[in-house]
């Protein structure tokens, strides 16, 4: 049973069709890169995974529980489904470490002592051990995204979603949090990400799915895919993006 | 009979300060509880729920204070049910500044961008959970101001409880000007002791909203 699978997902915003038919599916450890003009519903299907999107016809599974199902606790579902947006969105209010322990504190009922000890544990594999008291407006861009990471990672997902995580990045920043992210594959986890960066989805990334017009345009193993475009319209978004 | 305007005059005024300072307690603890409500049923995701409390805050910001406090007085006890002054007072004051805070507050809670909540969302969070952890101590820090700028509102309201009969700092100055036919002295240390409650309080409220600007 794949971990993810979508099929013929539709999403509209009043009259606009965001998602026309959308089926995808994701096994357990597979790293998905989705690519595509920005409106091309990328994020929107990303979103559907966990939830955050209601849907308008299809189905969304993930390991075998419908979230598009009125009765299913999406509450239980994020617990296993992390997800790391383009704008940080970390607490300001709350420093490093209570960023990453709230979630396991309230939702899992995590004692202080124990989640301060997985905050430390995640903050070192994001490379930001020395960072936990420190206040997210203290940090760079690419620190804050790092925390983001790690505050996703301190709740143990099955899997990750990624959107546009390094689109809001200066350059010279966008390196540390795609090495992160590499480090994150390497010990095997599921990882769907929406990105610009060619480059890195083609060294990482198992498939690659290329979105337009609300479609699964064109998908298939990375290298082959990026490298022989089969349709113009995938031709076309990489001459631009690659220029 | 006119007499003179003495110290002891102006030790009357500071007495009936409390009954301003007793309505004001009263409408804030009132109103605090009601806005709390109204806030909370306007960023509802239930939309029955935002209508209720929108057709709340309509109603009353479109009725005068003055009006409820008649209603409730002299309105009900035409109806045969007798009520206190003080539970007049309590029902309208909190009817009245529950539709004032319920909006500031809604302000408040929308202000924080909608990525907050789904930050919270995505990480298995309840919405209560959302709210306590996330939101409000968010938005209790943008509260601040507009809330004390309405309370010193409040305080200065009070005085409309003069007409169910309360002898508050306005009402007294009002029966001493007819004996002492000293308006001008009279109504500016009515003022001063206005100002006097007013002053400490927004100096604190700036006070507040730094330490808590520090903690973040």
């Amino acid at each position: 049973m794949p971990l993810v699978d979508l099929k013929d997902v539709v999403k509209r915003y009043g009259t606009n069709t965001v998602l026309n038919g959308v089926s995808l599916s994701v096994e357990k450890g597979e790293i998905i890169a989705i690519i595509g003009r920005s409106g091309s519903g990328k994020s929107t299907m990303l979103r559907c995974v966990n939830g955050l999107e209601p849907i308008q016809g299809g189905t969304v599974a993930f390991d075998g529980t419908i979230v598009n199902d009125p009765g299913t606790d999406l509450r239980k579902l994020r617990q296993h489904v992390g997800i790391v947006f383009q704008s940080f969105n970390l607490f300001p209010h709350l420093s490093v470490e209570k960023n990453i322990t709230l979630a396991p504190k309230v939702v899992k009922g995590m004692a202080p002592a124990e989640a301060r000890r997985l905050a430390e544990t995640v903050l070192r594999k994001v490379g930001l051990a020395e960072k936990i008291d420190a206040w997210p407006d203290q940090l760079s861009g690419g620190q804050q995204q790092r925390v983001a990471i790690a505050r996703s990672l301190a709740m143990s997902p099955q899997l990750m979603l990624f959107d546009e995580i390094t689109s809001a990045l200066d350059p010279e920043l966008v390196g540390e949090v795609l090495k992160t992210l590499e480090e994150m594959a390497r010990e095997g986890m599921t990882m769907m990400l929406v990105t610009h960066e060619i480059g890195f989805a083609r060294k990482v990334a198992d498939r690659v799915v290329f979105m337009h017009h609300g479609k699964i345009w064109e998908e298939g193993p990375a290298a082959a895919t990026l490298g022989a475009p089969r349709t113009p319209e995938l031709e076309t978004f990489l001459s631009a993006v690659l220029h | 009979m006119i007499r003179e305007f003495t110290f002891t005059d102006v030790l009357y005024l500071v007495a009936a300060m409390r009954w301003t300072l007793a309505l004001t307690a009263i409408a804030f603890l009132g109103g605090g509880i009601v806005g709390l409500a109204i806030a909370l049923l306007r960023v509802s995701p239930l939309a029955p729920l935002r209508w209720a409390g929108t057709v709340y805050v309509l109603v009353v910001q479109g009725t005068p204070l003055l009006a409820w406090l008649f209603v409730f007085f002299f309105g009900l006890s035409i109806l045969g049910v007798e009520v206190s002054p003080w539970i007049a007072a309590a029902a309208s004051y909190s009817i009245y500044a529950g539709a004032f805070l319920g909006e500031i507050w809604r302000g408040c809670l929308q202000a924080i961008p909608k990525t907050q909540w789904e930050a919270g969302a995505s990480l298995g969070l309840s919405m209560a959970a959302q709210l306590r952890y996330i939101i409000v101590p968010q938005a209790t820090r943008l509260a601040i101001p507009p809330t004390v700028g309405f309370l010193v509102q409040l305080i200065k309201n009070t005085s409309l409880a003069a007409v169910i009969g309360f002898i508050e700092l306005t009402r007294e100055g009002q029966l001493t000007t007819a004996t002492t036919f000293r308006p001008f002295t009279v109504y500016l240390t009515v003022a001063a002791l206005y100002f006097l409650l007013c002053f400490p309080l927004t100096q604190a409220s700036r006070r507040l909203e730094r330490r808590l600007h520090a903690a973040r």
